[in-house]
């Protein structure tokens, strides 16, 4: 079922990557090459296989209508960024280096990062199993970095990026800011430095995870049903997150594929709404501006607000929006 | 076949008495790095027998020297495969960090590692896997070749294009120095140690004194690994970007003898008795069974990556998959 991929993603290193690193002189590279010529083909399998998916889901039962979806163009882009390779490729020139360093650090102090097969042997031979296993494991780990990105002021101005999108679809998943995708990706690597990581002979079913997070985010009156919702994270459910109401500081349904951590945590929202999305604190730059505005707006937030306590300042900056107006709270549960 | 039945009853007594198998007719074993799997592949029949599930991303082996044991690194898992290299049969599994290429010295004293993706190179004692002493060399130590006497090992690398040479009676670096653009394959021939330039299009014959590099040869582009066929006749050099991707070239005088066009980046060599050549394929999850006489090859669907590859023409085959 891969083979398509595989031989596209073959193709792309043989006859398009390594000339290329051969006439830049960066051989050194061609073994990682490949594994980023893997990513990008499956990434693009996800782009076209999310759309084919949540197109007509928007076309046939939407949530908002607008004149104009300008401002959803920009989110395409994030998405072609982040599942095409391109936000990979920066992480790993920016902190190759420094992971060469970890590593050998580690090493020299005896420290081996364990596989959870390793930890628990039951799991030895099951890979299927072991893949699910990681991904409960790094949802969990990933409900909390979302969380703490709620509850420090100048780590929410960077992710207010996220939220500030009025009209959100499925596109909206990958829409963050630069430095917040680099604080998600050391946060990943620590926990690979304690249970190592996930088998990555499963493209497929890392393609099904990838695709029910841009479902989360999709325009698109669609809940789970009673059980359904309590399984796995949906548009309804992902919605209540990005609501006017629910962004910032106290908000609900951090969850991106499982909704137990909120559950457990007592953050879950299962009220059957649909609710506006957006944040009605960040600036207009964060919502409709360019890529670049955007990306600058986020840093400038950033900047203003470390330090000074998150509630001050969005409590200040709310005052005068239309939809603001500090009812965050009561969406705490 | 006139009593298939009996046939049928025979191997089912056969494979319920023991798990001795009914014919040693040789298999393959294959690395396939991207989908952490190995592949047993049939000397005689070319077919694929199983998939062995490994952890995350095996890439090269090396046999003990009793030959008792095969060791399969599996790199991003940080452990060691101990297998029967007969059954393939998991025998015990070894923690160890960043495991890419390896190789046991040949007096078995010692097994080197390197670490390409943490910049170390390791020895361990062979046997208990103790670690003897840490190198840290930058960057991206790749391939190695031992001195016959073992008392040195020469490690490239690929990151900084050098080689580096380690004692291992004093467990001290002699030298590193500049041999050629992103430097893979290394071979110890004649006195000299060979090293394939990935980052251009030769092999360096390198002075082991010094590090000196003496002459170069033209191969094609993206030199990557350097094989001598068993009886010392041949020198195989595989190309990472060329059209000829493999070049064959005579030991002594490491003239070109010729060229073979085996597309798919052809990686590791194993050399079968019959005198043919075991080609992993990279970039198109294959392997490729090369007549060296015709220039003909017969190609075997494996895995994601196939990199490293083992053949062991007294392998078992076991009964039920061999008469199947
Ligand atoms: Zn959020
Ligand atoms: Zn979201």
């Amino acid at each position: 079922m891969t083979a398509p991929f595989d031989t596209l993603a073959g193709w792309l290193q043989e006859h398009a990557l390594l000339p290329l690193l051969y006439a830049l002189g960066l051989m050194q590279w061609e073994d990682i090459s490949f594994g980023w010529a893997l990513f990008a083909v499956y990434g693009a399998a996800q782009v076209v296989l999310t759309f084919a998916i949540c197109m007509p889901l928007e076309h046939w039962r939407p949530v908002e209508r607008w004149p104009d979806a300008r401002a959803v163009t920009v989110d395409i882009l994030y998405t072609f960024f982040s599942r095409v390779g391109l936000l990979p490729l920066v992480t790993f020139v920016l902190f190759y280096q420094a992971q060469v360093a970890l590593n050998g650090f580690l090493a020299d102090q005896g420290w081996v990062p364990p596989t959870l097969e390793r930890l628990f042997p039951f799991l030895l031979g099951r890979p299927v199993l072991t893949f699910c296993l990681y991904v409960v494991i790094l949802d969990f780990s990933d409900y909390w970095r979302h969380r703490l990105s709620h509850v420090f002021g100048w780590w929410y101005a960077l992710h207010a990026l996220h939220h500030a999108q009025r009209q959100m679809t499925f596109w909206s998943d990958d829409r963050n800011h630069l430095l917040d995708e680099i604080i998600a990706f050391a946060w990943f690597t620590a926990v690979a430095l304690l249970i190592g990581i996930p088998p990555m002979q499963f493209p497929l079913l890392v393609l099904l995870l990838r695709l029910l997070e841009s479902l989360s985010h999709a325009n698109v009156r669609l809940s789970f049903g009673w059980i359904g919702e309590r399984l796995l994270v949906s548009p309804r459910f992902h919605r209540a997150h990005h609501g006017t109401t629910a962004s910032g500081r106290q908000s609900v349904n951090y969850g991106a594929i499982l909704p137990w951590w909120d559950m457990l945590f007592r953050t879950a929202d299962f009220s059957p709404t649909y609710v506006p999305t957006g944040d009605p604190t960040a600036e207009e730059a964060l919502a409709t501006g360019s890529y670049a505005a955007q990306q600058w707006a986020g840093l400038r937030r950033m900047l203003r607000i470390r330090g000074a306590p998150l509630n001050d300042v969005t409590l200040r900056t709310q005052v005068g929006t239309p939809e603001g107006g500090g009812r965050y709270n009561l969406k705490q549960v | 076949m006139a009593r298939p039945w009996l046939v049928s009853v025979l191997c089912a007594a056969l494979l319920a008495a023991s798990y001795v198998p009914a014919r040693a007719a040789g298999a393959v074993l294959v690395m396939n790095s991207n989908e952490a799997t190995l592949s047993v592949i049939d000397l005689a029949t070319h077919r694929e027998l199983r998939r062995i599930p490994v952890l995350r991303e095996p890439h090269h082996w090396a046999l003990t020297p009793d030959g008792h044991d095969l060791l399969v690194a599996d790199t991003g898992a940080n452990e060691l495969l101990l297998l029967d290299p007969s059954s393939f049969e998991l025998r015990r599994r070894v923690p160890v960090a960043d495991p890419y290429q390896l190789g046991f010295s040949p007096d078995g004293k010692v097994l080197v590692v390197n670490g390409l993706a943490r910049g170390q190179v390791d020895v361990y004692e062979a046997g208990s896997y103790r670690l003897l002493k840490r190198f840290p060399l930058k960057s991206m130590p790749s391939h190695l070749a031992y001195t016959p006497d073992s008392s040195t090992v020469f490690v490239s690398l690929q990151g900084t294009d050098r080689l580096a040479a380690i004692d291992l009676r004093r467990m001290e670096v002699l030298w590193t120095a500049e041999v050629g653009k992103n430097p893979a394959g290394v071979l110890w021939l004649n006195g000299r140690v060979l090293v394939a330039n990935m980052g251009s299009d030769d092999v360096a014959v390198v002075n082991p004194a010094d590090g000196r590099v003496e002459r170069r040869i033209h191969t094609g582009k993206g030199a990557h690994q350097l094989f001598l066929s068993p009886d010392g006749k041949l020198l195989y050099v595989n190309n990472r970007l060329d059209v000829n991707s493999v070049t064959v070239l005579d030991p002594a005088s490491l003239n070109l003898l010729r060229t073979y066009r085996l597309p798919g980046g052809p990686d590791d060599i194993a050399f079968a008795p019959d005198g043919k050549l075991w080609f992993t394929l990279r970039f198109v999850n294959k392997v490729a069974v090369l007549d060296p006489a015709s220039g003909q090859y017969d190609i075997i669907g494996v895995g994601r990556s196939p990199h490293g590859i083992f053949l062991n023409p007294r392998a078992a085959v076991p009964a039920a998959v061999a008469s199947r």
